[in-house]
Formats: C-alpha cells, structure tokens, sequence
C-alpha cells in the first residue's frame, strides 16, 4: 500500500479543496488563495510598505535601464545617498529596455508604487513628459544640477512646453569602423566630404563586398545624411508637429543616402540596425570581410578585430587593419548623427520628491559624472567628457557626440517607433523608389502620428 | 507510458453515456465549481469589466495619468472596420490561423499515427524531442530560426546551395511579406506541433487493441482501418485540438514580434496580436486596444460556434 | 457495460483508457510488417531530429563564444566549445533568486489549477445541475480573450492590494489564464471513469472518500499530469503579467531575467551566446518536471489501482 509522494500531494490537496469548497459557499473571500500572512517562504517582501511620509527613514526607488550602469556604480549611488540622507535608503531596480514603456505606463501612474525617479530612453521621454508623468525639474534646479553645461539636445527632448521634466544621464554615439587594408589597397584615405565617402564606398563596392554595409531600414544611422545635409525630421510651432520629410534639404538627403545604399551595400532591404561588425571581420574560416565600412555605435569596438586565445575579439588592436572615422560633413568637418542615450526624471507621484531630487544632485555631482566617463559613456555635463580618456576611441565619440542630433520631441514619438514608420521609408527608399513621391506620402502619414493621434 | 502525453483523450470519446447520479443534495456541483468560478471572476472578471469599458472610451496614456475618460461610444469599433489597415491585419491573420492551424494538427496527427507504429526506442526519442520543442523559451526558438534563416550565413540557404539552389545563395527570407510568413509558420508549426502530436498520441491509445485485432482478423487493410476504424474514433479529440489551435494561433504575437524585430516590412506583415500590443502599449491608445481585442474574443466564438454546437449536442445525451 | 467489481481494471477499454498494461496475444510478425516497422521508425528518426535540430543549435550556441557564434560555413560541431557562457552567467548571480521565485510561482499554480480544474471538470462531467451549460461555454469563451490588453486592470488589481512583487497575485492571474482550458481537459478524464467503478467499490464497504481515493483518483493521474504540464509550462513561460507585477529585482522570474541578456544599449550589444546559455537553463526545469511526473504516474498507477 505503499503511496507515491505527488499522490499524496494531489490528494492532500484535493481534499483541501473540498473543505475550501465546503466552507467557501456564501463567503467569497475566503476562497481567495492568497492570504499574505500565511505565505511561508515569500521571496519578497514590499520595499516599502508603510508609505509614511517622513522625510527621512524614506527608502526611495531608482529604476535604471538597462545594465548600462555598472555595479560598482550602482553600489557608490547607494552609499553616497545613505551618507548624505541619514536614515534614508536607495534602491535600485534594473529594468529592460525592451518592455520599459509597459512598465512605466502602470507604475509611474500608482502613488503607492511608483519609482521615484527614472531612467528612460531619450527617444521615449516626449511620450510621458506631456501627460504629467514627470515632476517639474525647477529652473533653480536645473541651474544647480549644471543648467546650460548639460548636453542640450537631451535637456531639450526632456522639455515640454518650456518646463523641463527630464535631464540627460549619458549619451553614447555613432561613428565609422573601416577596414583600412582595404581602404589602403585601394588607394583611398579617410573621406573629408559626405560625397567623397559616397564615391569611396561605391568603388569599394564588389558582388561579395559592401563598400559600406548598412540596411535598408536602419534609419537611426541613415537619419544622419539628413541631418548632414541641413534637413530635419519634423518641425514645431507651438505645440504642433509637422513632418518636413518633403523639405527640400531633407530630400537631398535622403537621396543622397540612396545613392549610397544603392550602389555600396549588399545587405537586405529590411535589414535594421543589425550586427555590422560580424561583416567588418574575416571570417573564422578565413574567408575576406563582407564589408570595407559600417557605421556602429562606439561599444562596437569590442566585437571588432582579430580572436585573441580566449575566442574573443581583441578591440581593433590591429591599427593596419582596423580604424574609425567621424562621418564627413557635406562641406566637410563633421556630420551629425543621432545620439543615442537616457534621460532621467523624477516621478510626478514620487511620495518623497526631496530625496529624489538630493538622489539627482549626487548623480551630476563631478564625481559621478566622471565616474560615468570613466566607464564609456558619456557624462551629461559637458565639463567632464574629458574623463573618457584621451584615445581615439574617446575623442571620436566625444567629437560626434558634440554634433549630433535627437529625434523630435514629439509627443507620437514612440508610436512612431512602435510602428516601424520610418524603417518602413528607408525600406521604400532603399527599393530605389521615387524620394519625393516617398517623402511625400510619408508626411501625410506621419504628421498626424507626431501630434499623437 | 503514452499518458505521459498531454491528452485530451476520452475528452469526447467517451464511448457510453454517463449514468448521471442523482444527488440528494444538489448544492454538491455548485460548492465545486464555486472555488473555480471564484478564481475566474478575481483573475478574469474585473479585467474583462474594464476591457469592455474601455472600448467605448478614448483612453489614452493622458487618462492613464489620471485624466477624464470621454465615452466616445461604438467609435473605437467603427474605427477597427473602417481603417484599411485594420481590415488588412484581419483577413491576414485569419488566413494565416487557417493555414498554420491545420498544418499544425495534420503534422502532429501524422506524427501521433507514426508513434503507434515505430519501435519502443524511437517513439521515446521522438517524444523527448517534441517536449524539447515544448520547453524552449520563445525568445530562445525565434532567434534560432532567424539565425537559420539568416541571408547571410543561416543553414537554410547554406543547405540549399549545397542541394543545387544556387538562387538561394544570400536570399533574404524576412524582406517579403510571403516569405516572411513562411518562416513564421515554420516557427509556429514547429513549437505547436508537440501539444497536439503528444494529446493526439494519448487519444490514439483509447482505441482498444482488440477492435484493430478483429478488424486485421477480418481481413480489413491498413487503410481501412485507418480511416473507418481510428479516425471516427480519435475524430472528438481532433476537433477539439482543432478549436484550440484556431484559438490561439489567431493571436499569434511573441513570435511574429520577435521575427520582425529582425527587420521586417512591418505593416504587411502584423497579425492581430501584433495589431492590438502596437495600438495599446506602442501607440497608447488603450480604448482601441481594447475595442480590437474584443472584436478578436467575438470572431473566436462565431468561428468555433459550429464545433461547439456539436460539441455540445454530444455531450448532452 | 462493465462489471461492478474492482477486476475491472483489467476490462481493455479501461486499461487502455489509462494506459495500464494488458496481457494480451500478439499477431504474427510477417519479414514484411518487419520491414514496415523499420521504415517508420526511420521516418519517425527522420521527424524527431527535424525537431531537434533547432534545440540543438541553441545548446551548441550556448557552449560557443559569442564572437564566433556566426560564421559563413555552419559550425555543426562544438569545436570551440567553453563553459564560459554558463560560467558569465552563474557569476552574475541573479539567476537562482530567478530560479526560485519561477519555482514558487510555478508550485502554487500548479496546485491551484489542479485543484480548481479538477473541481470544475468533476462537477461539469458528474452533475446535470441549471447553469452547467454557461459555466462549460463561459469557460471556454474566457480563453479566447486577447491577454496583451489585460495588464493594466490586472496591475490595478494587484497595486490596489498590496499583491506586487508577490507570489500570491500573480499565480491568481495565472491560475485564471489556465483553468479554463485544464477544465476542459479534465472533464474528458472524469467521464472517463465509469461511476460504477466508485459504486462498486463502496458497495464493498469502502468509504465515499476512500473509494475515490483508491479507485477514482488513480484512474484520473494521466489528466492530472497531462494537465499539470501544461500548466506547468504556461506559468513557466509567462511573461507580460510578470513584467508588470513583479518589478523589483528580487522578485524577478526567469522570463523577466531571461530579457536582461537581451539588452543592447549604449555601453554594449546583445551577446547572443549567453542568451542561449540562459534559455538552456531555462529549459531544464521543465524536462526534469517532466521525466519527474512521467516516472511518477507510472507507479502510481500501479500502486493505487492494482495495490489499492
């Protein structure tokens, strides 16, 4: 009679849902599987479940995105609040960048839950700041924090109707990784003209080798051939948005970028910004590089040169093989390309607003600031990107950075993106269909979609 | 040991009417289903209550944040039957429930009929392997198949090189809506195949040995056995693998997502699912969302009507 | 119709209905129906590895570094393989808190949808009572219901109560989401079994509780078990309603953490290789539930229903 473990489990629990049953007729509540104080190993408890609003003894929540912020940043945040808020505690919470919007849609709304202060994707921030998500940062405040060293661009997609709700935390940018034997071979040096690369790549250009790899819906790298040639994406006047794809200057940019993808590179017309270093490398079985150029963000560098013993990349130590430019200007110097990045922001139902702003003060201190240059990215006070270091690696950043551009501060803004609207004209385009008629039908598309309807 | 499957067996095939006891007390089946119905109105109910509000409401992130809801009436209906992009999504994702879903289940019915029939050893692998299938993570099966049917170096076009398609060589499987659904019915066959291949299997072993021996006695052939004796009786079973299949593959969404995030046309390519997350959380127009979702649960009914109606009729006589 | 006394169970329709071995002669093996037998278990070996090829290229992944997970000729062999992926991953550390709130989220589900599909499915396929016929259509209605709106209400709900970050709230939403269709599985197990069966048994003397225990519930463990995996899996895998009802670290489930190796931002790219490594682990929970319950019913099959 011997009976086995999950059986006697089933039954037991069987017949603890006949007595649930049994007693549960007429008293709804008592059927609910969940009263709290009998959950016996409950991995969590509530980080605060006395919301009292005292000022101190608060524990106060910081949601980073992301594992940009390394630990050992995390862990100095944590002692220098409790050092400089006695009683009080912060904790952190990574959150992914993949499902952040979900996430901040239900608890930034919820007083009792809400994280006091946030980091969000510079491109998602217009989506909250008009509806009241975020606290006011103060013109004193901000002044205080840095004011006009802070890195514009992100201080202005933070701003909604001249009151500034969100601050740059870091910023990363794109430039050019290229294979300088091949360049070499070729007989051709760093571009100093738009038009020059264009030339360059096209010639580089054979049936198994981009000159210059992009895909054909990668818009967050193409949107800087309209940047560079002095178009825009969208316009405001007040509050309402137009879309300026049809503008004349955005037009030649956007045609010039499909010369470009046209006749330098062989990658699908829906691919997006993919893996390009994979195509800037040999082969692991010594097959030629499928690309002489791509365009990457900066961390690229490290899935770029030759296999070290461990089976890893060794960073482009290879200086005659591997090299970065910034990409050209039109008339040379240096075109703008879209930075990419974080804002931070307080939650507009943060119950303890004073600590979440004292947890603002410590993060643009100059200690945390150059503690953020010291890790690769980019500090959002201008006075400290010198604690990137020195290498090219570094100046290149810093140099494309300083010339680079955010998308519109549209309220639709992260619709856009949730649709794939512009990967969808870059694919148009990338086809080598007709740029105006595009662009125009385009706008119509999206100027509605920017004023969030 | 084929129980370990996860059947739906007898779910139907029940082969005689039940003797339904008479039951001095009738407050028995309400205190047993009183524990479900609970936990179905606190899981479901308040959702479903505020599902349906907010389909008649303009919600948007504004109200999210505490604004007033305005009640805009039938409008978010009117808008999923009125935009050509709704109606595109719609049709699409019908036909797409049609094609996978019989896929799905004439695949794991051929693979539930092969089990019966192949040695002890193999049908353990092949269930292994189908739980295998089961258990990976969807993020994990969508990247592998992007992977393997990556233009550039995915084993699908290496493998048809070698085979001779040589026009295949670099060919961009996600850049065209049909072919993009192609390899998204691969993924989705090859994930939902297990469940039904597993229940179908477990169903098959209802039909008594003893019937097939007598119907080999005389003289019937494989076919014939097949199709007059198995099939009429695993058929209950089939159709309501059928129903569910229909159920969940016309909200098919993680996985289309997932293919697309590799780059995709995406408006020629979203399914209902995908539809209803991009109105919802992409675009944040919640009443929407919400309206679609609905109008999904509605299509779902009248589509398995007739399968329950005759579930139905079977099971009250 | 069956006799009514326990020898039943070597009755062929219900041994086979819950897969109990019968005696019986086997028909002649002709050299054909030899050969026949092999072809399909050749096609049979055909199908499982089509199936398993994918698996396999995750696990190969998982064991590659990152920067030669893609190459131009497939790499079909583990030729560089490495622990380090595994190794990065166990460093980090989040993984057993993940582990363990997956497990206990999993655990209560399972129980409690068992338990309430089990009452369901008795009450549906034992009882003709007024309302039976809502309550199976409601039931089967409530499972097609788009899930990707819900989230919001079903924050709300927790936020309201205290129930964020907590096992209890989201295994209720789980329990829910499941049931319906459990029910629907069990109901077919429970006509299954004849009633008589149960009758019988007390007419030899057994009490109502103890004939069901030793007659009825054993006849039941295959669509307990075949339902348990299901539900084992769905909880298992789920995804959105953690997302938003588990936000802090420490009550993260192994889909949430699953997601933290898919981030590439400003400092890095997505390393593809311990994404798979992760998925693998993720992965091995399961089979082992599954070997676990599929080792189990077996044997209690055999100790209930022919011991008992």
């Amino acid at each position: 009679m011997k009976r086995t473990r999950l059986t006697a489990a089933v039954a037991t629990a069987i017949t603890l849902a006949f007595a649930l049953a049994a007693c549960g007729n007429g008293d709804d509540s008592a059927n609910v599987p969940a009263p709290t104080d009998t959950v016996p190993a409950d991995p969590t408890a509530d980080p605060d479940p006395d919301p009292g609003p005292a000022p101190e003894g608060a524990t106060i929540t910081m949601w980073v995105a992301g594992n940009d912020t390394p630990q050992e940043l995390r862990d100095w945040l944590i002692a220098e609040f409790a050092a400089q808020n006695p009683g009080s505690t912060l904790v952190i919470e990574e959150q992914g960048w993949g499902d952040l919007v979900p996430q901040l849609i239900t608890a930034l709304p919820d007083a009792a839950n809400t994280p006091d202060v946030v980091e969000i994707g510079n491109t998602q921030t217009p989506t909250f700041t008009p509806v009241g998500a975020f606290r006011e940062i103060s013109p004193e405040l901000f002044a205080e924090l840095g004011g006009s060293d802070l890195l514009p661009s992100f201080v202005e997609i933070g701003t909604y109707d001249g009151r500034i709700y969100a601050l740059p935390y870091y910023f990363g940018s794109r430039y050019m990784f290229f294979r300088s034997d091949i360049w070499g071979e070729a007989g051709l040096s760093v571009p100093t003209t738009l038009g020059e690369f264009t030339e360059s790549a096209i010639a580089l250009t054979t049936a198994t080798q981009s000159g210059f790899a992009i895909g054909g819906q990668d818009w967050r790298n193409g949107i800087s051939w309209i940047f560079a040639h002095g178009g825009n994406l969208a316009t405001v006047e007040g509050t309402t948005w137009t879309s300026t794809l049809s503008d004349p200057n955005t037009i030649a940019g956007l045609e010039a970028w499909q010369e470009l993808f046209l006749g330098a590179s062989n990658l699908p017309v829906t691919d997006r910004d993919v893996a390009y270093w994979d195509f800037l490398n040999d082969g692991t079985d010594d097959t030629p590089p499928l690309a002489a150029t791509i365009m990457a963000p900066g961390w690229a560098r490290w899935s770029i040169g030759h296999l070290d013993e461990n089976g890893n990349r060794d960073g482009m130590a290879d200086e005659d093989t591997f090299d970065i430019f910034a990409l050209p200007g039109v008339d040379g110097g240096i075109a703008p390309v879209f930075a990419g990045g974080s804002n931070l922001a307080i939650s507009a139902q943060s119950q303890h607003p004073e600590l979440a702003e004292n947890l603002l003060r410590i993060i643009f201190s100059e200690d945390y600031q150059r503690m953020l240059g010291e890790n690769g990215l980019g500090p959002a006070n201008a006075n400290y990107t010198d604690s990137m270091g020195d290498s090219k690696f570094a100046r290149t950043m810093i140099e494309t950075a300083q010339a680079s551009r955010l998308t519109p501060a549209a309220p639709g803004w992260a619709a856009i993106e949730a649709a794939f609207v512009y990967e969808e004209l870059f694919q148009a385009i990338a086809e080598g269909g007709d740029v105006a008629a595009i662009a125009a039908e385009f706008d119509a598309r999206l100027t509605p979609m920017l004023n969030g309807n | 040991m084929s129980t370990a499957a996860p059947p739906l067996t007898a779910l139907e095939a029940s082969r005689q009417p039940q003797p339904i006891r008479k039951r001095r007390r009738p407050i028995a089946p309400y205190l047993l289903i009183g524990a479900p119905i609970v936990v179905l109105l606190l899981g479901m109910g308040y959702p479903l209550f505020r599902q349906i509000v907010t389909s008649f409401q303009g919600f948007g992130l504004a109200q999210q944040f505490g604004a007033d809801a305005e009640w805009v009436g039938l409008d978010n209906y009117v808008n999923v039957f009125t935009t050509p992009e709704a109606l595109a999504v719609l049709w699409r994702s019908l036909a797409f429930m049609l094609v996978t879903s019989f896929l799905i289940v004439g695949i794991g019915l051929g693979i539930a009929l092969l089990m019966r029939v192949v040695h002890g050893w193999v049908k353990v692998f092949l269930q292994v392997t189908l739980l295998l299938a089961w258990a990976t993570p969807v993020i994990a099966s969508v990247t592998v198949f992007r992977w393997l049917f990556d233009w550039n170096n995915g084993v699908v076009n290496w493998l048809l090189v070698r085979l001779g398609f040589d026009g295949m060589a670099g060919f961009a499987w996600f850049s065209t809506p049909f072919t993009f659904f192609v390899v998204a019915a691969v993924v989705i066959v090859w994930m939902g195949v297990p469940f039904v291949a597993m229940s179908l299997f477990a169903g098959l072993t209802q039909v008594p040995d003893e019937i097939l021996e007598a119907a080999r006695i005389d003289g019937a052939s494989s076919t014939q056995i097949l199709w007059r004796i198995i099939m009429p009786l695993v058929k209950p079973v089939l159709s309501i693998v059928l129903l569910l299949q229909f159920i969940w593959n016309l909200r098919v969404f993680a996985q289309i997502r997932l293919l697309q995030d590799g780059g995709a046309p995406v408006t020629d390519t979203n399914l209902l699912g995908n539809f209803i997350f991009q109105l919802g959380i992409g675009r944040q127009d919640f009443g929407g969302a919400a309206a679609v979702s609905l109008v999904v649960l509605l299509l779902t009914i009248v589509i398995s009507a007739p399968y329950v109606r005759s579930i139905m009729k079977g099971d009250s006589k | 119709m069956s006799a009514v006394t326990p020898d039943i169970i070597v009755d062929p329709n219900v041994a086979k209905a819950t897969g109990l071995p019968v005696v019986r002669e086997r028909a002649k093996i002709t050299p054909r129906k030899r050969a026949t037998k092999w072809a399909f278990s050749l096609l049979g070996l055909i199908v499982a590895l089509i199936w398993a090829f994918p698996v396999y290229w995750m696990v190969l992944s998982a064991f590659t570094p990152n920067a030669q997970l893609r190459t131009t000729t497939p790499q079909f062999l583990p030729v560089h393989a490495t622990w380090r992926n595994f190794e990065a991953i166990f460093q980090e550390g989040s993984f057993w808190p993940a582990l363990r709130m997956s497990l206990a989220i999993t655990g209560v589900t399972l129980v409690a949808v068992l338990l309430f599909a089990f009452l369901g499915a008795l009450a549906i396929s034992r009882f003709r009572f007024k309302g039976r016929k809502s309550f199976i259509l409601a039931v089967l209605f409530i499972q097609m219901l788009p899930a990707e709106g819900l989230f919001i209400a079903q924050y709300r709900m927790l936020a309201s109560t205290g129930m964020l970050n907590r096992v209890w709230g989201v295994s209720l939403f789980y329990t829910a989401a499941i049931i319906p269709f459990t029910i629907w599985m069990l109901r077919g197990f429970v006509a299954g079994v004849p009633a008589e069966l149960e009758e019988a048994a007390m007419v030899d003397g057994l009490s109502r509780t103890r004939a069901f225990f030793k007659i009825t519930l054993p006849l039941l463990m295959p669509g307990l078990i075949a339902s348990g995996v299901f539900a084992f899996l769905q909880a298992w895998n789920e995804f959105t309603i953690a997302l938003v009802a588990l936000p802090a670290n420490s009550a993260n489930t192994l889909p949430l953490w699953l997601r933290t190796f898919m981030t590439a931002s400003v400092a890095r790219g997505v390393d593809w290789a311990q994404v798979m490594a992760a998925s693998t682990l993720i992965a091995i929970p399961v089979i082992i539930f599954f070997l676990f319950v599929q080792g189990r019913m077996t044997s209690g099959l055999v100790s209930g229903a022919v011991k008992g």
